[in-house]
C-alpha cells in the first residue's frame, strides 16, 4: 500500500516584521518633556550638592540673572533657527550697535534713546531679512559678513572707543537723569525679588510663545523651516516670513544689547561678542532643530535655564574652570544626542 | 509683444553693459592714476626719508644738529606731554632688581601655587644675557625723522588709548609712526611682523598677542638688523635675548602691593576668592598668583577659597560671585579681580544683591568704571596702570636709544595704588 505522503513543503514563509515596534518609554517621556527632564535632573543634583540651598531665593535669582541676557536674545533667535536659517551671526554687532545708539542718543531722554536702540535692532533685522528672505543670501555667510561690516562701521564712527552714558549726557538735569535711568535698568529689583532683567526676559519668552503658537506667522515659519519649496508653492510669502523673523530677532538682540550696555555701564563694539554661539547653544539644547521647522519656545526657555543651572551646580561642586568646560561640553553633547535619539526612536528624526 | 519685451530687455542690458564698462574704465583709470600718485608719493616719501637720514648723518658729522634737536624735542615732550589725568606721560621708567632663582624653572614648577618662589620666572624677565643676539648699534643721531612701526595686539578701548598716546608722543619727539592691528590673531601679527621688516623702519615695537611667540617674532626683527622693542605685555624670558628693551607695567609688584594692603585690611584672617584674566596670559599669572602667594607669605591665616576664570562679562562674573557668596557664606571676606571694569561691576553687583558690603574687592585697573567704584567705596583698591604712560615710556626709551644713550633692558611705569583717598588724582580716566 502506498503511503500517501502529506505535502510537507510549507511554501514561502510569511514575512514577519522583526523591527522593534515597542515605543521606548524614556524616549517618549524625553520627547514630551524635552529639556525639562534635564532641568529637573540638574535641580535634583543641585539640591544634593548644595545641601538644600539650591532653592534659596538668592540662588534662584543668581541663576536667572546669569541667563537673563542669553534668554532675551534667544527668545528672538529661536525664530531664525525655527524658520530654517540656522543662526544669526550678526547678533554680536546688533547687540553692540543697539547699545551704542542708545548711549549716543541719551541726551534726547531715556525713552527716546531706548526707542532708537530698539529701532537699530529692527533696522538691522530688516536688512538681514531682505538679503536672506528676498535675495536668498546664505544666512550664515551673509549675517557673518554683515556683522563684520557693522563692526567696521562702529569702529570708524566711534574711533574704537567706549561710550559712557554719563560722559555723553550734557550737563542738564534731564540728560543726567536719563543716563542714571539707563544704568539703573540693569540694577533695579521689582518688588524686591526679581531684577528688571529677569522680568524682561520672562515677558519676552511669553511674547515669543504667543507669536510662535497663536499667530499665523508662527505656523508659516514652521512650514518655511520644514520645507522652503513646499511653503513657496503653498502660496506663503517666504520673503515676508524671513523679514518678520529677522525683525523679531533684531529687536530681541537689541533688548539684550541695551541691558548689556547698561549692566557694564559702557557701550562698545565688543559688547555681545560670543552671544551668537551661546544663544544658539541654548536654542538647540531646548530641542529646536538646526534644520528648522521643529522646536518650541518653552523648550528654548528650558535650554536657557539648563545653561544657567549647570554652571551653578558645577560651582557648588567646586570644579575649576577647565573641569567646568569639560563637563559643560559633555552635558551639552549628551542633551543633543538625547534629542536626536528620542526623535529617531519615535520616527520623528 | 514678446519682441517688444525682448527689445526692452536687450536695450536695458546694453545700457547696463555700457555703464559697467564706462564705470570699470574710469575706475581702472582712477586706480591707475591713484597707483601712479601713490608711487610718486612713495618715491617722494622714500626720497624724503633718505634725505632726512642723509641730513641727519650730515648733521651729526657737522656737529650733531639733528641729535641736539632730537634731545631738545625729547626734553620738551617729557616736560609738556601729560596724560588725561594730569600725570607726566613720558616719565622715566623704573627698574626692578631680579633676585637669584633658587632652582631651575622645572624644579620651581613643582612648588605649591602659594609659594612665591614658584613664580620667579613668570615674575621676572630673568634671561641668560650670555645668549643675547647682536643688536643693531644705535645710530646716535637722534630720533628726529626716524620711522617706527607699532604692532599692537588687538582692537580694544585700551588699545585705542595706547595707540593715540603713542602717536602723540612720536609726533612730539619728531618720529614718524605707523600702526598695525592684528585683532588678537597670532598668525596675523606674525604676518605684520614680516611686513614691518620689509618696510625697513628704524624700529619696530610689538605688543605680543602671546608671550610664547615673542621670541620668534623678535628674533626675525633682530636678524633683519632692526631694533625691536616689546611693550606692555611681558614676553617669555628667552625672548629678551632678541629684544632691545621691554617697557610696561610691573603687574606683579602692583598686585603684590594690592595684596599686602588687602591682607592688612582683613586683619590677617579670612577667605579670598580669585577671578582671573585669560588663562595662560602674563596677567593671568601676575594677577592671580601674585596676590595669592603674597597673602600666603605675609598673612598665613588667610585662606584661598577658589579660583575661577569666567571671562570678562559682568553677568558671568556676577553668577560666579553670587555662587561663592551662597556657598562660602561668612567664610568669604575678599575677592581679587584681574579687571576693574566688567569683572568689578559683576562682583560688586553680586555683593550688593546679597547685602554683603563687608566683602573687600580689589582689582587691577584703571578704567572709568573702576575709578567710579573706588570713589563710591564699592571697590577697596585697584592698581594704577596708566595706558598713556605705558605708550609714553616706550617712545621715550626708543628716542633715548636713537640718541645713543644707555637704555635699561627692562623698565616699568609707575606702580601707584588707587584708593578712595587718592582716586581724584587719577581722574578723568584715560579710557
Amino acid at each position: 500500500m502506498s503511503e500517501v505522503k502529506n505535502n510537507t513543503n510549507p511554501g514561502p514563509t510569511p514575512k514577519v516584521d522583526t523591527r522593534k515596534t515597542e515605543i521606548n518609554k524614556f524616549s517618549l517621556i524625553f520627547n514630551k518633556l524635552g529639556i525639562w527632564v534635564i532641568v529637573i535632573l540638574l535641580a535634583v543634583v543641585g539640591m544634593i550638592v548644595s545641601k538644600g540651598d539650591f532653592f534659596s531665593s538668592a540662588n534662584i535669582q543668581s541663576i536667572l540673572e546669569a541667563v537673563a541676557l542669553i534668554g532675551m536674545v534667544s527668545s528672538g533667535l529661536i525664530f531664525v533657527v525655527y524658520a530654517g536659517n540656522m543662526n544669526d551671526m550678526s547678533i554680536p554687532m546688533t547687540m553692540a550697535m543697539s547699545g551704542m545708539m542708545t548711549v549716543q542718543c541719551i541726551n534726547f531722554g531715556f525713552p527716546i534713546a531706548l526707542l532708537i536702540g530698539l529701532l537699530t535692532g529692527a533696522f538691522i533685522g530688516v536688512i538681514n531679512g531682505f538679503m536672506i528672505g528676498k535675495l536668498r543670501a546664505n544666512p550664515i555667510i551673509w549675517s557673518w559678513g554683515f556683522n563684520m561690516l557693522l563692526s567696521g562701521i562702529a569702529r570708524v564712527v566711534w574711533g574704537g572707543k567706549q561710550l559712557y552714558a554719563d560722559s555723553i549726557a550734557k550737563d542738564t538735569e534731564y540728560a543726567q537723569n536719563a543716563a542714571e535711568t539707563f544704568y539703573a535698568i540693569a540694577r533695579t529689583n521689582v518688588f524686591g525679588i526679581f531684577s528688571i532683567m529677569i522680568l524682561v526676559m520672562l515677558v519676552m519668552f511669553v511674547i515669543a510663545w504667543f507669536i510662535h503658537t497663536k499667530t499665523s506667522y508662527g505656523q508659516k515659519a514652521k512650514i518655511v523651516g520644514s520645507n522652503y519649496e513646499v511653503a513657496k508653492f503653498s502660496g506663503i510669502n517666504c520673503a515676508k516670513v524671513a523679514m518678520i523673523t529677522y525683525v523679531i530677532d533684531g529687536v530681541a538682540a537689541a533688548v539684550g544689547g541695551i541691558f548689556f550696555s547698561a549692566l557694564r555701564k559702557t557701550a562698545s563694539y565688543e559688547n555681545g561678542t560670543g552671544y551668537d554661539f551661546s544663544c544658539v547653544t541654548a536654542v538647540l539644547l531646548g530641542g529646536v532643530a538646526l534644520a528648522g521647522g521643529k522646536g518650541s519656545v518653552v523648550g528654548t526657555f528650558g535650554g536657557v535655564l539648563a545653561y544657567g543651572i549647570l554652571n551653578n551646580v558645577l560651582s557648588w561642586i567646586g570644579l575649576g574652570t577647565y573641569e567646568k568646560y569639560l563637563v559643560q561640553g559633555l552635558v551639552f553633547l549628551f542633551i543633543v544626542w538625547l534629542n536626536t535619539y528620542s526623535n529617531r526612536k519615535l520616527g520623528k528624526g | 509683444m514678446v519682441k517688444r519685451y525682448l527689445a526692452v530687455l536687450l536695450s536695458g542690458l546694453m545700457i547696463m553693459g555700457s555703464v559697467c564698462l564706462t564705470g570699470c574704465g574710469s575706475t581702472s583709470e582712477t586706480a591707475t592714476t591713484d597707483t601712479k600718485e601713490e608711487t610718486t608719493k612713495e618715491e617722494t616719501k622714500e626720497e624724503t626719508k633718505e634725505d632726512t637720514k642723509e641730513d641727519a648723518k650730515e648733521d651729526t658729522a657737522a656737529g650733531g644738529d639733528n641729535l641736539s634737536e632730537s634731545k631738545d624735542l625729547l626734553a620738551a615732550a617729557e616736560k609738556d606731554l601729560k596724560t588725561t589725568d594730569g600725570h607726566e606721560m613720558m616719565a622715566a621708567g623704573t627698574t626692578a632688581e631680579v633676585p637669584e632663582a633658587t632652582a631651575s624653572a622645572e624644579d620651581l614648577e613643582k612648588l605649591e601655587d602659594t609659594d612665591k618662589e614658584k613664580w620667579h620666572f613668570y615674575e621676572y624677565l630673568d634671561w641668560d644675557t650670555a645668549n643675547d643676539a647682536t643688536f643693531p648699534e644705535s645710530p646716535a643721531d637722534g630720533q628726529k625723522g626716524k620711522k617706527v612701526v607699532l604692532i599692537v595686539h588687538g582692537a580694544h578701548a585700551w588699545t585705542t588709548c595706547y595707540q593715540e598716546a603713542f602717536e602723540a608722543a612720536c609726533d612730539a619727539v619728531g618720529m614718524e609712526c605707523e600702526v598695525y592691528d592684528p585683532n588678537w590673531d597670532q598668525s596675523t601679527q606674525d604676518g605684520y611682523v614680516d611686513q614691518a621688516i620689509n618696510e625697513d623702519p628704524d624700529a619696530i615695537v610689538v605688543i605680543p598677542v602671546s608671550a610664547d611667540h615673542a621670541a620668534q617674532q623678535f628674533k626675525k626683527i633682530c636678524d633683519a638688523g632692526i631694533a625691536g622693542f616689546c611693550s606692555n605685555t611681558l614676553p617669555e624670558a628667552d625672548a629678551m635675548n632678541y629684544i632691545m628693551a621691554y617697557t610696561g607695567p610691573d603687574d606683579w609688584a602692583q598686585m603684590r602691593n594690592l595684596a599686602s594692603a588687602l591682607g592688612k585690611a582683613m586683619d590677617g584672617k579670612g577667605g579670598v576668592c580669585y577671578i582671573t584674566h585669560n588663562v595662560g596670559t602674563s596677567p593671568y599669572y601676575a594677577r592671580t598668583y601674585g596676590p595669592m602667594s603674597t597673602l600666603a607669605t605675609e598673612y598665613p591665616d588667610i585662606k584661598s577659597l577658589d579660583v575661577q576664570s569666567p571671562g570678562f562679562e559682568a553677568a558671568a562674573v556676577k553668577q560666579v560671585v553670587s555662587d561663592w557668596i551662597t556657598k562660602y557664606g561668612d567664610e568669604l571676606n575678599a575677592i581679587v579681580l584681574a579687571d576693574d571694569s566688567d569683572q568689578a561691576i559683576g562682583a560688586v553687583e553680586a555683593c550688593k544683591d546679597a547685602g554683603r558690603s563687608d566683602i573687600k574687592i580689589v582689582a587691577a585697573g584703571n578704567s572709568k568704571q573702576g575709578s567710579e567704584l573706588v570713589e563710591s567705596g564699592d571697590l577697596f583698591e585697584m592698581s594704577y596702570q596708566s595706558c598713556q604712560a605705558d605708550a609714553g615710556l616706550a617712545v621715550r626709551t626708543i628716542s633715548e636709544y636713537f640718541c645713543g644713550e644707555d637704555i635699561a633692558r627692562v623698565s616699568y611705569i609707575g606702580t601707584d595704588i588707587i584708593n578712595k583717598d587718592n582716586v581724584a588724582d587719577f581722574t578723568p580716566c584715560q579710557w
